[in-house]
């Protein structure tokens, strides 16, 4: 199995760019019932700086794993909001993990989604059971750890992000926006909740579609 | 009729399994619940398995559809109708007719509940009650309970009587403040002194002009209405001294306020009238609202005059003289029609139209726009088109006060920025905060060596990004402090008021920020007194339509026709609880009510007050509001340093309407009103 280049990289933020392109206004439904419905913006916004970022950086030679932190602070300029921070902490942390390889192996994919959790938790303080994208996070980066082939540990955490993202339905936000509703905003999924499982799925789909190109 | 719930029937417990004989029809099993077993629309909805407003839904259309079939009783239909008729005929705003027979009970004490019941419907926190004397206006102040109101103030509409009645107006007025929970302003001379030069010199008296001044303030009045028979109040009370009738008030048929009328409702002019103390004729059709409670086919003549003189525009009566005042006007009874077709309510905003180019282009170019309209106040920094900074303001040694925030709130944030207020503004995508990138920029651009101090509203997002901006720029050396306004009341409770939205009273907020640092004053003193003004500074909101973005073009929330949310944000986010709209000074009420709970000011207080439209909301209703709360604020003693109406700080085109109190004290008052000069406040 052959390790993914600069340009590979570029192609993965590629397909979560695309994936938040379409989604963009049902996340922004989603935030309207329990937020200001900037939500969808924010991501289709941030990743589509990401790609134009990090594939301008790897014309110019930029090895794979120096991407992520381009990738941070253009998602970071990109849009502000909370996304903004949250996100960019999570391409950040990746970057600290990846800096200097010239190429990514695919078994070290799935850790992208430990990366990204660690780093959103450290900026956003969230815990799970606070109906924040947290509680797909964490379940996905746990899933994703345990032992298997990379496109079998992303199914897995792609499951479990799923699992996590319904399961916001049932909890009462207690931080960030939707928190002022309080009981109002049960029966709502969380709309980062949802972004972040179509960014893991964007990955997953990512990676499978690279291995089936890279088989002879 | 059936047991009430709790008793299980013997439909089985499940909730939501429709028993079999309502066949498939949910209307049907409702409006038996409803009609047939007594049960509350809560208690139903539990049981069907529904929300409330559902089952409420239901049961409305159990009756357009004709499955219940509703008939006022025929006595009843009568009063309506009678009410209905005088309503129209005068031009009234409001009626009640009751039975004339019923009961035990005398007429005058049912008249006495009924105009109570009146009384209770219209009567607002802040109030200026009038009130006149009399058998049937005493029987009212008995029949009156109403505490939990604020504020109100009961006044005799005249001087007193020493006449051995329990109805006197110093008896009626003391014993309807008690049911109200109100002050009693006494008018503290006789209704009639004994010539006119004594009334002259009477009414200088200070104690009396002022007693008088505040009965000229009144809202409502409460009265009777006297006939001149030989029975009535007016012989009894001292009004009128034996002889004086004949000669001069024949043509007199009836007396209010002790001020004597003729059939046609004129004004009958005797030896009296400059004898008289209290509120006169003219006086009188000056107050907004002027209830009469006054029944008896004795009485009919003097009721007729009062309603042709405009007098009464509410009038509490029975059904024989009601029915005789019409007939009096050549009215015949109303015959029973069929009930008009129902209109479906028209949906409001049924599209949603933008002056826009592409969407996602819409911030951009307001913002482009908002620069070239004051071109001579502000600018973008180069190369960082998304930071506005003040052309006049920043200088060395003044600490550079940055504001900012997501776009959609206009005038805000562009608005508060030039001389006397903030310095630079970072603004970001719509409601979402500035990436780090642009408060940075506009820290480094503001930065006179005095340090910067950052002022936003409490939203995570503005609070991390300004927080990374922060860091970037004291690790360049500069001295940044923050201050994270948290105004809005009703996102939080009291004990949890770091964790409120900050909102409208930004406004008031960056205007003290704007004057501490224009006078020079250290970054550590402007702090203080910002975060001071954060916590003296109180927002409430309410939205009658959610706005909605250019992106979806679709409402951010979904509102019925006849709700309201309050507790709304500035982000076009839900509230904190749906009810029925209601008049404007209630809810100028509820948001006031709350404030003043919270901010618990003492009589003699000064606060500055904004009333803020979001977006929306025409100046004409956000008028309305203001003058509603400036009556209140008045009532309750407090005394109102400056008051702002408009678009202040919006949510895109949510339709409502925020109100914030700045509660102030001298050095508040001073920055406040110190000299600025921006887009959306000019102080000179």
């Amino acid at each position: 199995m052959s390790p993914l280049d600069a340009n590979q990289i570029v192609a993965l933020f590629r397909v979560i760019a695309r994936r938040l392109a379409e989604a963009r206004s049902e996340l922004g439904v989603l935030d309207g019932a329990i937020g200001d419905a900037d939500h969808g913006n924010s991501m289709a916004d941030g990743f589509a700086a990401v790609v134009r970022a990090s594939a301008e950086a790897a014309a110019a030679g930029c090895a794979a794993g120096d991407l992520f932190a381009v990738a941070g602070r253009a998602f970071l300029n990109a849009v502000g909001a909370t996304t903004g921070p949250l996100y960019a902490s999570a391409l950040l942390r990746a970057g600290q993990q990846f800096a200097g390889r010239a190429e990514i192996a695919a078994e070290d994919v799935p850790a992208l989604v430990s990366a990204f959790a660690a780093g959103i938790r450290d900026r956003g303080k969230a815990q799970p059971g606070d109906k924040t994208m947290m509680d797909v996070w964490a379940p996905a980066a746990r899933a994703a750890e345990l032992p298997g082939d990379p496109l079998a540990r992303l199914d897995r955490a792609l499951r479990v992000a799923e699992e996590g993202r319904d399961a916001t339905r049932a909890m009462v936000a207690s931080v960030g926006r939707a928190a002022r509703l309080g009981e109002r905003s049960l029966g709502h999924i969380d709309p980062g909740a949802a972004s972040a499982v179509i960014v893991i799925a964007a990955l997953r789909d990512a990676l499978a579609r690279y291995l089936s190109e890279a088989r002879p | 009729m059936a047991p009430r719930p709790g008793s299980k029937s013997g439909d089985g417990d499940t909730a939501s399994a429709m028993p079999l004989r309502y066949g498939d029809d949910p209307l049907l099993w409702a409006a038996w619940l409803y009609y047939e077993e007594g049960l509350t629309q809560g208690e139903i909805a539990e049981k069907m398995g529904l929300s409330r407003a559902s089952v409420n839904a239901y049961l409305a259309d159990a009756r357009t559809r004709g499955i219940v079939n509703i008939e006022i009783a025929p006595d009843k239909f009568r009063s309506l109708s009678i009410a209905q008729a005088l309503r129209d005929h005068f031009g009234l705003q409001d009626c009640l007719v009751i039975p004339t027979e019923g009961g035990d009970r005398s007429l005058i004490a049912r008249l006495g509940a009924a105009g109570a019941q009146t009384l209770q419907r219209f009567v607002k926190s802040g109030d200026t009650l009038a009130v006149t004397w009399g058998r049937t206006v005493l029987a009212l102040a008995e029949a009156l309970d109403r505490p939990g109101l604020q504020d109100v103030r009961v006044v005799q509409a005249t001087g007193g009587t020493t006449a051995k009645i329990p109805w006197t107006p110093e008896a009626c007025a003391s014993r309807l403040a008690e049911a109200l929970n109100a002050r009693s302003i006494p008018i503290s001379a006789p209704a009639t002194v004994s010539s006119p030069e004594i009334r002259a010199m009477l009414m200088q008296e200070p104690v009396l002009a002022e007693q008088l001044a505040i009965l000229a303030e009144a809202d409502r009045i409460v009265m009777g209405i006297s006939s001149l028979r030989p029975e009535s109040t007016i012989h009894s009370s001292g009004f009128l001294d034996g002889g004086v009738q004949h000669a001069h008030y024949q043509d007199a048929v009836g007396s209010i306020i002790g001020r004597f009328i003729n059939a046609r409702g004129e004004s009958v002019i005797g030896p009296m009238h400059e004898r008289t103390i209290g509120i006169d004729l003219d006086a009188l059709r000056r107050i907004p609202q002027r209830i009469a409670v006054a029944g008896g086919v004795d009485k009919l003549p003097a009721i007729l005059a009062a309603l042709r003189g405009g007098y009464v525009n509410v009038l509490v009566t029975d059904v024989v003289t009601g029915r005789g005042i019409l007939t009096a006007e050549g009215y015949k009874d109303t015959p029973r029609r069929s009930p008009p077709p129902v209109q479906a309510p028209l949906t409001a905003r049924s599209h949603v139209k933008k002056l826009i180019n592409a969407p996602q282009d819409a911030v951009d170019e307001a913002l482009k726009g908002a620069l070239l309209a004051h071109e001579h106040l502000i600018a973008a920094l180069p190369g960082s088109p998304r930071a506005i900074r003040a052309l006049e303001g920043p200088r060395a040694g003044k600490v550079g006060i940055v504001i900012g925030g997501g776009a959609g709130h206009e005038p805000g944030f562009w608005g508060y920025v030039g001389r006397g207020l903030a310095d630079a503004a970072a603004i970001g995508n719509l409601f979402a905060s500035p990436p780090p990138g642009p408060i940075l920029a506009a820290t480094q651009a503001v930065d006179g060596g005095a340090g910067v101090l950052y002022i936003y509203g409490n939203f995570s997002g503005d609070v991390m990004n300004f927080d990374m901006a922060a860091e970037l720029a004291m690790a360049e050396g500069i001295a940044v402090r923050a201050v994270v306004t948290t105004d809005d009341i009703a996102s939080s409770p009291v004990e949890s008021r770091a964790a409120r939205r900050g909102v409208a009273g930004n406004v008031f907020i960056f205007k003290i920020a704007g004057a501490a640092a224009d006078r020079m004053l250290p970054l550590e003193a402007c702090d203080a007194l910002v975060r001071r003004a954060n916590a003296r500074t109180y927002t409430m909101g309410l939205a009658l339509e959610p706005g909605s973005l250019p992106e979806t073009r679709r409402p951010s929330f979904e509102l019925g026709p006849n709700d309201i949310e309050i507790g709304v944000g500035v982000h076009g986010e839900p509230g904190v609880v749906r009810q029925p709209l209601a008049p404007a000074d209630d809810c100028a009420d509820l948001l006031l009510d709350r404030i003043l709970a919270e901010m618990a000011p003492h009589e003699g207080d000064r606060v500055a007050v904004l009333v803020n439209s979001l977006g929306g909301t025409p100046a004409m209703e956000l008028y309305i509001i203001l003058r509603r709360v400036r009556q209140r604020l008045k009532s309750r003693g407090i005394e109102v340093h400056s008051s702002l109406v408009g678009p202040y700080y919006t949510s895109l085109d949510m339709a409502g309407v925020s109100l914030t109190l700045l509660h102030l004290d001298d050095e508040l008052a001073g920055l406040l009103e110190a000299p600025c000069r921006s887009a959306a406040l000019v102080v000179p």
